[in-house]
């Protein structure tokens, strides 16, 4: 029996909120999954799914930017995919390199959930109706909108958390690894916190801490605010010497981890750092998005941020800091590696997303003129 | 919704925390993360491993560094030769001593003569504790290897001298021609192309032209089972030449320490055991070793301004750093600092993957070791002169404390 039954999910159909209910009837949906036997004909390739049997898997989040890549692995694999959003962006787009029936194939299994997850009640009682095997919460930030998914699925087999490497303390010694102190003041506590309560509830989780993630449809302006300037042919501004150290990891490399820590014993309860296997100085990353598009060598501008006030806006998007982690354990444990290096993967984001005119924040370089202005560096 | 038992599928992962990877693998998994933070989180993990955890007060490592006593069968004779003088000489003072308490054969061939001035220094000075441990040492040309060792045979040579073909051929030849089945070169880290994406990663790049590029390539068309090792910089007792020191002998007399550039560029600082006891696996597992390169370094970078405040926190004292642009005060900075002014930063990685190796260097505690020996000695209370750094920071117009 290869698929439990699966709904059509058109997106322009308005969404429904739970499953029919004659679905929710059926009183054996765990014990059908519970009963399947391992799949015949497992798809070659990197993605070896221990777990053997098809999973009905949430997703909380899943229509920006990792879910998109995730979502349609674990459709691929056979599982049962929902999305869990309030449904204010499309629950599906299409790739530009999607072919057609590729998509059509994706968005007729994927299943959407709508729903706020700071209902927390809406949420208990949503989850605790359908039952799931694994929820991946990739747009999670506070422990208390995990408390009711965990509360709702009891019999959870697997919780797989997004978390980032930014809880870790800064430090003279670098890289970052799993086994690191971690600042419970950081900007990313909630983080932190809601890895500390799936620590304490005994539930099976896993938790991946990325760097900074790249790739095409990113909606951090992280590749995006150097190709923006690239193509207008204005200096890189970067503060300081341009020598600090931060590493990148491309979306498609990080859901291919996230798959690869599914049912698999050896990530039960534990945490790994998910990015590119070499790291950039910010110099370097500038030259890098420059060879990407296909521009000529940037010029590069450097700067002392204190000698100038950017009020409330960004004057560069990354910390102005040594920020990188390990991937080892990921790599050792997990036997999972990045597929894309820098330029390569920066070059997969040009050309599916930035090099094709689309682009989610546009171009703002009014801290860039404050820089130069003071600088008396002369704009192309 | 009937909320089942199912239990068969939580016993899927009801394995403990503390659960190691398969016994077949030699290497330490990261069980658990520990949550070091200062809040009362009642979920604070330990790391359950059979292994030494470093209390220390913001990281904890593993360590895994052990001994086994080699069986008669694994016995190897082993032949260092060994530099005379500068950062690489402890290495084979350290490796030898391993060796032998693994119960290895050791003959440690040092360059030069026996009587000579550079002999009163560390290691050299302490060979005693290499011959009373079972080794032999001797001393000599190493363009004539086979005449100084007076026609032994070794089943492993390890050449931590030269830098250069002209230098280390006549021992690889030798080795070669008298049977010697492993050959391992220390080379250096410092071959490396400067690249915009740390760390150096075995198979990166090296510059062409450098001297240790020659032996490699040399050896590994001349020999089936070799290894090279590409080590940075390294602290311990014994170092021939100085690394901690320069920080300690400017914080102890509460003198600037001016370090050129942003402090922000990463280096990597060793231990020297983990230096020896990734040879000492190399010999153990040779077919594993055989064909690879290896960095020989700490699995942790540290910035130039970190190993300053690292040096300050073992001493327990405040420390006050400068920051100077060597071209502009028209110093060579080669000449007033002791490391590399740029990332010069490596990663062990192909030790990790394919020996099995694991770093134990752990700096805030082994400066720690390494300033209470500083002390014992009495270089805090030795006069120096800061020549250079009085220049600088002359042009810097910073005062100095009387």
């Amino acid at each position: 029996m290869a698929k439990m039954v699966v709904l059509q999910q058109p997106t322009k159909q308005p969404s429904i909120s739970l499953l029919p209910s004659s679905f929710s009837d059926f009183n054996g949906t765990k014990l059908c999954q519970i009963q399947y036997k391992r799949k015949v004909g497992k798809p070659k390739g990197a993605l070896h799914v221990t777990a053997s049997s098809t999973k009905k898997i949430l997703i909380m989040g899943g229509t920006r930017f990792i879910g998109v890549f995730l979502s349609r692995l674990l459709v691929k694999e056979g599982h049962q995919v929902t999305l869990f959003t309030r449904g204010k962006a499309p629950i599906t787009q299409q790739l530009p390199d999607e072919s057609d029936s590729d998509y059509s194939d994706f968005k007729s299994q994927i299943l959407h959930l709508k729903g706020d997850r700071k209902d927390f009640d809406f949420v208990k009682s949503s989850l605790s109706a359908e039952g799931y095997d694994v929820v991946y919460d990739i747009n999670g930030r506070e422990a208390d909108e995990v408390e009711p998914i965990l509360d709702a699925l009891p019999n959870l087999e697997q919780f797989i958390y997004c978390s980032s490497a930014g809880v870790y303390l800064k430090s003279d010694l670098l890289p970052h690894c799993e086994t690191d102190a971690v600042d419970p003041k950081s900007r990313h506590k909630g983080k932190l916190n809601t890895e500390s309560l799936l620590e304490s509830r005994g539930v099976n989780y896993t938790s991946i801490r990325p760097v900074y993630i790249y790739g095409p449809l990113n909606y951090n302006p992280v590749e995006e605010w150097f190709f923006h300037r690239l193509k207008a042919g204005r200096p890189i501004p970067i503060p300081n010497s341009g020598n600090q150290i931060t590493q990148l990891g491309h979306v498609k490399d990080l859901a291919t981890a996230f798959i690869k820590v599914l049912g698999n014993e050896k990530a039960s309860k534990q945490v790994f750092n998910i990015s590119g296997e070499k790291y950039v100085t910010f110099d370097g990353l500038a030259k890098a998005c420059a060879k990407a598009g296909g521009f000529p060598e940037p010029e590069i501008v450097h700067y002392n941020p204190k000698d100038f006030d950017f009020g409330k806006k960004k004057a560069f998007p990354f910390r102005d800091q040594h920020f990188f982690a390990s991937i080892e354990k990921a790599k050792h444990v997990l036997g999972w590696k990045p597929e894309f290096d820098l330029v390569e993967g920066l070059t997969d984001s040009y050309n599916l997303d930035f090099g094709r005119g689309t682009f989610r924040k546009e171009a703002d370089f009014s801290t860039d003129d404050l820089i130069l202005g003071k600088s008396l560096v002369l704009q192309a | 919704m009937a909320a089942l038992a199912s239990s068969s599928s939580s016993l899927l992962f009801s394995s403990p925390p503390s659960k190691l990877p398969s016994p077949s693998l030699p290497r330490l998994s990261f069980s658990t993360s520990s949550f070091l933070s200062s809040s009362s989180s009642s979920s604070s993990l330990s790391l359950s491993h059979s292994f030494n955890a470093y209390p220390i007060s913001t990281r904890r490592y593993s360590a895994s560094s052990f001994t086994v006593q080699a069986s008669a069968a694994d016995k190897k004779k082993v032949l260092i030769v060994n530099t005379n003088s500068g950062g690489h000489a402890v290495i084979g003072f350290y490796f030898a001593k391993e060796l032998l308490a693994s119960g290895h054969d050791v003959t440690i061939f040092t360059v030069g003569d026996e009587g000579s001035d550079k002999m009163k220094k560390p290691p050299f000075s302490r060979f005693s504790e290499i011959v009373s441990a079972g080794g032999k040492t001797v001393w000599g040309d190493p363009a004539e290897v086979g005449k100084v060792v007076a026609g032994a045979t070794f089943d492993v040579v390890l050449d931590n001298n030269g830098k250069d073909l002209d230098t280390v051929r006549p021992v690889i030849d030798w080795a070669k021609s008298s049977g010697v089945k492993q050959f391992l070169f220390i080379s250096s880290a410092g071959i490396y192309k400067p690249t915009d994406e740390p760390p150096h990663v075995e198979g990166d790049a090296v510059k062409a032209d450098a001297g240790h590029v020659g032996v490699e390539t040399y050896l590994a068309e001349v020999f089936s089972s070799w290894a090279v090792f590409r080590p940075q910089y390294m602290i311990g007792s014994g170092n021939n030449k100085d690394c901690e020191e320069w920080f300690f002998d400017r914080i102890v007399r509460n003198r600037p320490v001016p370090i050129p550039g942003s402090g922000m560029q990463l280096t990597n600082i060793a231990h020297v055991r983990d230096l020896s006891s990734m040879l000492t696996v190399a010999v153990e597992k040779p077919e594993a070793a055989s064909g690879h390169i290896f960095n020989c370094v700490s699995d942790r970078a540290v910035t130039l301004d970190g190993m300053a405040r690292l040096c300050a926190a073992a001493a327990g004292l405040p420390v006050e750093i400068v920051h100077y642009d060597p071209k502009a005060v028209g110093i060579d900075a080669k000449k007033a600092f002791p490391f590399r002014n740029m990332h010069f930063y490596a990663e062990p990685r192909a030790a990790k993957d394919i020996l099995g190796w694991e770093g134990t260097t752990n700096l805030p505690e082994d400066l720690k070791e390494r300033f209470e020996e500083y002390v014992k000695i009495g270089r805090d209370k030795k006069p120096m002169k800061f020549e250079l750094d009085d220049k600088i920071l002359e042009s810097l117009k910073v005062p100095v404390a009387a």
